[in-house]
Formats: structure tokens, C-alpha cells, sequence
């Protein structure tokens, strides 16, 4: 009981965002929805005060289109923070350390969420430290510099305190869609990131972005115009089709993705239920095959960015490594990218390019390849399931919470005794088994549409977790349209 | 919507959870003032930039 004790005049003064007082009508909740989507995509415009020239890359790297945010401004740390300091709530709650009973206990809800809040500023201080003053990922405006107090250390605290703001106005925006809008904010961040990049990746011409990146669309009708000159079809020509500039395995994957994870989503165990007063009233209770949903995996990756960011701030900072830790190559975005090494092989094979040796295009031996897939595997099949059920039990969804909902909402499970632990045996066998083999297949998934390569280099996990979101966001929609068209069905739902 | 009863039990949120309760001490923001909060911050730091 200790703790609690202690943090409670801290975590319940936290501010929060103010609730709506009954229903939002659904246009007012899209116009929020809109309105703090607008302000995200004009804060990651708005580069830091006092940034200087010559950056060193992006910090997240491949990590990024997951991440959300921009790199060199505002909004620089994304939705990071929030996921690493889920990760620790995930892994204190999953293991039972915290002892916040967030079913029953109001106090305990209040103190939850409170830590949330306070995880995330933690995060905030501790990622974005070192990305100011380790390194030369945010550089110091020298101009500035000159005239400021403090000089480059004054305009490195600078460019902190507009990050920590930024990182707080995330945190608040999320709370104010997942209050007044459509989904929650993170959601919308991850999905605004990675369409952006998808239509980039779709249409984005040499004279808009770097000729390197062009569109898979303008590609090809540079090929039927004669402007672009692929080689003969039988030689390099038909690698370059396939594998490279062509694009062809990243659009197939791409689609590929979309119709699994939509089928995936409708595979579900459907438990019969019917109401104990209302003879005739039935329902299912339905336990989907991605039933934590695709969320967990977002987790997995975070740890692997934070593994990959703790690589490249030591490089920085260190200047060279001992050669069995990592050794770093400078790509030709000026991005440090680890070549050999621990962090070789910890990191995740996000392209073809980074793992076909027969292209050509990486100097690493086919053994050290293999090495690197089996432990992206190894990291996103286990992990995967890993988070799935600790996500799966600090949401209330285990067989133990879902019982007493089902139980407390009147229903029971015919031709079962009506008890609570009678439902809970029912359900226990189901989700936790249904549980892991959905957690494992979508971290098999991710890395498989890593591997293959993705339109606009999206990475699959960004993708997978686009597509269900979006499809959570039009389950949410259509539900909210029925009720608005039917007011006497909000009474049932609650 | 597979089944009437589905809405109420699933209960899976975003990566962030926000309960019903809430504390008496606690400081109320209005939405509103995130969002000009944040336009405004915006603002700020492009005037900012534009001064150098």
C-alpha cells in the first residue's frame, strides 16, 4: 500500500482534460477529430527555434513512420514517450506489481491514470535529453549561439523545452480525441504518418522530393513514356522491376497486408450468450483472432527503437565502438546505420535490399544475415505474444474481467450454471490460447512485410497497424452512426 | 455490429486509458485551450525562427 500513499497527492492533481457532459453529437466529434489532426500536421511543419544546419540524421530512423512526429521539430518525439511509458505500465500491471485494482476501485483509476500522465513526462525527460545534448542529431544554431545567454548550451535547453512541449501537447491531444473525438489520438497520429507516406510512396515525383524516392506511379509511367530506362527484362532489369524502383513485391505486399489483417479481423470464437431475465433476448460474445489487437506490437517496436536509439546515441557519443558491440556505417542521408555488431543484429530488417545478398546490396555474410532475421523473428513472434497478454490483462479483457462484465450485464451462457467462475472456465478456454497465436502471427506478419519491403518504405508494422486501426475507427463510426439514427439503441449499449 | 452486446464489453482502448473517475483536486482543461494552446505554441516558434 505504500506507494500509493505517497504518489497519491501527485497523481491525482495531474491535469486533465475536462470530460463532455453527456452525448457528443457524432459531427462535433469528427470536427475535434479533425480539428487536432490539423494542428498535428501543422506542429510537425514548425522546425525547432535555435536548430542549426548540417543534422545528423533522424534519431528514430526506420522507427519513425511508427513513431509519428518529425524529426528537427516540435513534435520531434512523436508518440515515443507515450509508448515507452506504456511499456513500463504494460510490464509493472502485467506482472502484478503495481496493485491497482482499475476494474472496481475509483481511487485506483484516479491513481492509474495519473501515472500514466507522469510515466510520460519521465519518458519525455529521458528521450529527449539525450537527443539535444548526445550526439548531433538536433545541432545548435551557431548564429543564435552568439547572441543568446548561455551560448550553444543556452540554445540547446531551448530547443528541450520546445520538445518537452511538444511531447505534452501529444499526450493532450491524444486526450482530447479519446474524450470529445473519433478513436484515440495515437491511433490518428500513427494512421496521418503512415498514408502520408504511403501516397508519397504512390505519386511523389523527382521535381517534389528526392529523385531516389520516386512514386511506384510516376516510375511506371516514366517506363511506358521511354523516360526511364530499366535495362533488358531479362537481365538487371527485371531485378530492378521486382525488387527495386519497380516495386512490384512492395505492392504486392502492401495489398497483401490490407486483406489479411481485414480478414483476420472478422476470424473470430463466437461465444453464445442469453439474457437470464428476457427469455428469447441472445448475443454472442465474440473473441476475435487479433483480439488484443495490433496495438501490443507497436510495444515490441518501441523496445527495438529504444534498443536502436541507445546504439546510435553510444556511436555519437563514443565516437567508435568495440567491434563486437556495433559498427556504424554513415549512409548517404547522413544516417548512421549499424553494419556489424550487437546492434547489427538487433536491429530490424526493414527492406529486401538488407537481406538479399544475391542483389548485391549488402556487404554482410549471408550467416549474419540469417542471424539477424531469426532474432527479428525470435524478438517479434515471442514478444508479440508476450505483450499480447499482458495488454490483454491490464485492458480488463482477460477471462477473469470479461466474466464479470458479461455477468454483471445479465447475461450467462446457456446451458451453463449462472456463475460468475462458471463463465470465467468457459472463456479461459479460449482467450489466452486465441490471445498468443494472434499476438504471435501479427509479429510473424510484420516482420514477413518488413522483409518483402513496403510502398513508400511504411514498414509493416505501420502498415498492420494502419489497417486495423482504421478498421477499429470504422467499426466505431458505424456504431455511432446507428445510434445517432436510433436514439433508443444508446440506452442499450450504455 | 456482430452481436448488441459487443460495444459495452470490449473495452479496448488506445495506448492510453481514461476512466470515468476523476479526482475532486484535479486541474480541468478545456479542450479548446489544447488546441489553442498548441496553434498558438506553433505560432510562436515560427515568428521565432523567422526574427534569426
Amino acid at each position: 500500500m505504500g506507494w500509493k500513499d505517497t504518489a497519491e497527492p501527485v497523481l491525482t492533481r495531474m491535469p486533465t482534460v475536462q470530460r463532455p457532459e453527456g452525448h457528443v453529437p457524432f459531427k462535433r466529434k469528427l470536427g475535434w477529430t479533425a480539428g487536432v489532426l490539423v494542428l498535428y500536421f501543422f506542429l510537425t511543419n514548425v522546425y525547432l527555434f535555435g536548430l542549426g544546419g548540417g543534422q545528423g540524421g533522424d534519431v528514430f530512423g526506420q522507427f519513425r513512420s511508427i513513431l509519428a512526429g518529425g524529426q528537427g521539430t516540435i513534435l520531434q518525439l512523436g508518440i515515443g514517450p507515450i509508448v515507452t511509458a506504456s511499456i513500463v505500465l504494460q510490464l509493472l500491471g502485467g506482472a502484478d506489481l503495481l496493485g491497482l485494482d482499475t476494474q472496481n476501485n475509483p481511487r485506483d483509476q484516479v491513481l492509474y491514470q495519473g501515472l500514466q500522465k507522469f510515466l510520460v513526462i519521465v519518458m519525455i525527460c529521458l528521450t529527449g535529453l539525450p537527443m539535444v545534448f548526445a550526439g548531433s542529431f538536433l545541432p545548435a544554431s551557431d548564429a543564435l549561439a552568439v547572441t543568446f545567454p548561455g551560448g550553444t548550451f543556452g540554445v540547446k535547453w531551448l530547443m528541450f523545452a520546445q520538445i518537452f512541449v511538444g511531447g505534452v501537447l501529444i499526450l493532450y491531444m491524444d486526450e482530447v480525441i479519446s474524450k470529445w473525438g473519433v478513436g484515440s489520438g495515437i491511433g490518428l497520429f500513427i494512421i496521418a504518418g503512415v498514408s502520408q507516406r504511403l501516397i508519397g510512396g504512390l505519386v511523389s515525383t523527382s521535381f517534389i522530393g528526392n529523385p531516389q524516392e520516386i512514386g511506384i506511379i510516376p516510375y511506371w509511367i516514366g517506363i511506358v513514356t521511354g523516360e526511364v530506362d530499366v535495362g533488358p527484362i531479362l537481365g538487371s532489369g527485371f531485378q530492378t522491376l521486382i525488387f527495386g524502383q519497380g516495386q512490384i513485391l512492395a505492392l504486392i505486399t502492401t495489398v497483401m497486408i490490407f486483406v489479411v489483417v481485414v480478414y483476420a479481423e472478422s476470424v473470430r470464437v463466437e461465444i453464445p450468450l442469453s439474457n437470464t431475465r428476457v427469455k428469447g433476448a441472445r448475443g454472442r460474445f465474440p473473441v476475435k483472432l487479433i483480439y488484443a489487437s495490433v496495438l501490443p506490437m507497436i510495444l515490441v517496436r518501441a523496445l527495438q527503437a529504444n534498443i536502436q536509439f541507445l546504439g546510435r546515441i553510444l556511436n555519437a557519443q563514443l565516437g567508435s565502438m568495440p567491434a563486437w558491440l556495433g559498427v556504424y556505417q554513415q549512409s548517404s542521408g547522413g544516417v548512421a546505420n549499424p553494419v556489424g555488431g550487437l546492434f547489427y543484429y538487433m536491429a530490424p530488417v526493414r527492406n529486401p535490399a538488407q537481406w538479399m545478398w544475391w542483389l548485391g546490396e549488402t556487404s554482410n555474410a549471408p550467416w549474419q544475415i540469417v542471424t539477424r532475421v531469426g532474432v527479428d523473428l525470435t524478438f517479434m513472434v515471442i514478444g508479440g505474444a508476450i505483450f499480447a497478454i499482458f495488454w490483454v490483462e491490464t485492458t480488463d479483457m482477460g477471462p477473469e474481467a470479461t466474466a464479470k462484465q458479461i455477468h454483471n450485464s445479465g447475461m450467462e451462457i446457456p446451458g451453463f450454471r449462472r456463475n460468475v467462475s462458471v463463465i470465467e472456465k468457459v472463456l479461459e478456454r479460449y482467450i489466452p490460447q486465441v490471445t498468443v497465436i494472434g499476438g504471435a502471427l501479427v509479429g510473424l506478419l510484420a516482420v514477413l512485410a518488413n522483409m518483402m519491403g513496403t510502398i513508400g518504405d511504411v514498414s509493416g508494422t505501420g502498415l498492420l497497424l494502419t489497417v486495423s486501426i482504421t478498421y477499429k475507427i470504422y467499426e466505431e463510426i458505424a456504431e455511432e452512426q446507428l445510434m445517432e439514427m436510433h436514439p433508443m439503441m444508446r440506452q442499450m449499449f450504455g | 455490429m456482430s452481436s448488441s452486446d459487443s460495444g459495452g464489453l470490449m473495452s479496448s482502448a488506445g495506448l492510453v486509458r481514461y476512466f470515468d473517475a476523476e479526482d475532486r483536486n484535479a486541474i480541468r482543461i478545456d479542450p479548446k485551450t489544447v488546441i489553442a494552446f498548441g496553434a498558438l505554441f506553433g505560432f510562436l516558434v515560427l515568428v521565432l525562427r523567422a526574427t534569426v
